[in-house]
């Protein structure tokens, strides 16, 4: 893994709820939470299944927008951008893994790294040089040219999290990244999550269910029922 | 560029759905394709056909006109005769030569076969006049036209019909039972627009048909071969002028004639091929048409399929155009490849035609083009639809969809 000297990513909710309507019903995933996540931090968001941990983290990554609040990236408010501004913005600054590794089917592992480049507009040698690096930097090195569905679970998250750092974001945001995994696999894979986080120093927002991957993280937060516990 | 690329691969992924999509496409170009080209050899025919009878020519027919145009019972009336044929030959200056002539059927014998033909009474000058030539032999003249001479000259399918593959010259044959001299055969000539067979014919003196064989003396027709194609409009108004002081008719008066010109034929003829082609194209485009409504199916159908691709695609930074333009492209290179093959098919099948059918089916180049590069608009077009719907997807459903 290169090491990356651009600062991580600070990321500030203000009191931001989002209100899901499914057929006329108004459901409420988070119902008013105001969180700093400091630049470096590797925070644990912890709760039960429902309780809105994960819609905490995709409002933070911009997946979302919030029903009312806002969202900062830095001093930017960010959450009211278009869609193209945020997806640029996604592209740039945030990395994001998620539970079921989310690769690009029929695609071979480093065109999935590539990917965030080309969207960027990345000459290909460039990018082929630089998915190679990251592959290899996540032991994935030997297997470039496989499909995603040529991996086990325990690959396919490793390439997912080369993909996450293509575009060395400042915010990477993992949405219980070893929730499909076997326990081996899953201490390897948030080993390689925290090892990178701790040399990079990006900010990383770790979502899980499990509190015993929270105590890796510097800081946990709680999350029920769309409300931050104890805060 | 790298998202049209990453169109691309995308087809590429799926092979052989790719193809059948593409599949209307091709056949919807294909059959444009050889439709117009089956269109403009019908065009051709018919102009070739009227080549052939001379560009330059008017045929006086006799008969009344009514107000529209419409001719009533055309060529049955008598009015028209060898002095009018003269006239015309010497009084209209745009008229370079003329000749009356008069048809009948009759059963032609040659001593071992016999074949029911068309005997055709003309004048001397009646094969400049038609600018048709002799393979063997000569033509009657003044002489035998004055006197009424038992002297035939034979088409082509008739000599073969009565005497083989041989020169038919210095035999006889029997027409009605009375003997005729062959003095000539003639060049091949084909079918007339009109669909008679210009080979099936006995040519003799038009003063031989008209007092042995039908005791008449009128002429059918009166064929006038104006200088140049330029003069044909000024050919037909000295002739309309001429015969209407002849005849008598009374200024205002209908005639008791109808002149024709080949070239208003030909025009016509031209007129009406266009049409054919234009409505054979039009029915053939419905089906390009169907192909591009099965390519708005199908990527309807993907973008749906893909909804996950794109909500990844969207969370790793693809912005809602990136993913229009992707999924653009994919419409466009379905039609485009699809044209081009269907471009290429049609050829082919264009030179089998000719090779198989012996039609003059022409390679219509622009068309092909033309249509190759409407069908790509076409893709793009219904591509559209399907494009902005995947552009407008909300990443995190799409991420959520299975």
């Amino acid at each position: 893994m290169q090491e990356d000297d651009r600062p991580g990513l600070s990321v500030r909710l203000d009191s931001v709820t989002k209100i899901y309507v499914v057929s006329g019903e108004e459901l409420p995933a988070i119902r008013g939470i105001t969180l700093s996540i400091d630049r470096g931090e590797a925070l644990a968001v912890v709760g039960s299944s429902g309780s809105g941990k994960s819609t905490l983290l995709h409002l933070s990554g911009l997946l979302d927008r919030p029903t009312t609040g806002a969202v900062f990236y830095g001093d930017r408010r960010v959450d009211h951008l278009p869609a193209s501004d945020r997806a640029v913005l996604r592209n740039r600054s945030v990395g994001f893994v998620f539970q079921n590794f989310q690769l690009i089917p029929r695609t071979t592992a480093i065109e999935n790294v590539e990917m965030p480049l080309l969207y960027r507009g990345v000459s290909s040698r460039e990018r082929r040089e630089r998915a190679r690096d990251l592959l290899a930097s996540v032991g994935m090195g030997d297997r470039e040219r496989h499909y995603s569905s040529q991996l086990s679970g325990g690959q396919q998250q490793r390439v997912a999290i080369a993909r996450a750092l293509a575009a060395s974001p400042g915010l990477l945001l993992a949405d219980e990244p070893t929730g499909n995994l076997d326990s081996r696999s899953a201490s390897s894979v948030l080993e390689l999550l925290l090892s990178i986080q701790e040399r990079s120093r990006m900010t990383l927002v770790l979502v899980t269910h499990d509190t015993e991957v929270a105590r890796f993280a510097t800081r946990t937060v709680r999350v029920r029922d769309g409300l931050l516990e104890g805060s | 560029m790298l998202l049209v690329f990453l169109g691309l691969k995308a087809l590429l992924r799926n092979p052989y759905r790719s193809i059948l999509t593409s599949l209307g496409i091709v056949i919807g170009v294909l059959s444009v394709i050889v439709l117009v080209s089956i269109g403009l050899g019908a065009k051709a025919l018919v102009l070739q056909s009227i080549q052939n009878l001379g560009p330059n020519l008017l045929v006086v027919i006799p008969g009344s006109v009514t107000d529209s145009g419409a001719q009533v019972g055309g060529g049955t009336d008598t009015t028209l005769t060898v002095e009018d044929a003269q006239a015309i030959r010497e009084d209209c200056p745009d008229v370079w030569n003329a000749s009356g002539a008069l048809r009948t059927a009759a059963q032609v014998q040659s001593p071992h076969a016999n074949w029911s033909t068309v005997i055709l009474g003309a004048e001397p000058n009646y094969l400049p006049v038609r600018d048709w030539h002799l393979a063997h032999g000569g033509f009657f003249g003044p002489e035998e036209e004055d006197s009424a001479a038992r002297v035939a000259v034979l088409g082509r399918l008739v000599a073969s019909r009565l005497f083989g593959l041989g020169n038919p010259v210095g035999n006889f044959i029997q027409i009605n039972h009375s003997p005729f001299r062959v003095i000539g055969l003639l060049s091949s000539k084909g079918q007339s627009p009109m669909g008679m067979n210009q080979d099936d014919m006995v040519v003799i003196p038009l003063s031989t048909l008209q007092s042995q064989i039908m005791g008449v003396t009128y002429v059918g027709v009166i064929l006038a071969a104006a200088g140049s194609p330029e003069r044909v409009d000024d050919a037909k108004r000295e002739i309309r002028d001429l015969l209407r002081l002849r005849h008598h008719i009374p200024p205002g008066g209908r005639p008791d004639f109808d002149i024709q010109a080949l070239s208003d034929i030909a025009k016509t003829a031209n007129r009406l091929s266009l049409i054919l082609t234009v409505l054979l194209a039009l029915i053939a485009s419905i089906s390009l048409f169907v192909g591009g409504i099965g390519i708005l199916n199908i990527m309807l159908v993907s973008v749906r399929e893909r909804t996950r691709e794109i909500g990844i695609r969207m969370a790793i930074g693809a912005r809602p155009r990136d993913i229009l333009l992707q999924f653009l492209t994919e419409s466009a290179a379905l039609s485009f490849f699809g044209g081009l093959a269907g471009g290429l098919l049609g050829i082919l099948s264009i030179l089998a035609i000719r090779s198989f059918l012996g039609w003059p089916a022409p390679i219509p180049w622009e068309g092909s083009l033309l249509t190759v590069v409407g069908a790509t608009f076409l893709g793009i077009l219904f591509g559209l639809y399907p494009a902005w719907r995947a552009s407008r997807l909300d990443p995190m459903e799409a991420l959520r969809y299975e």
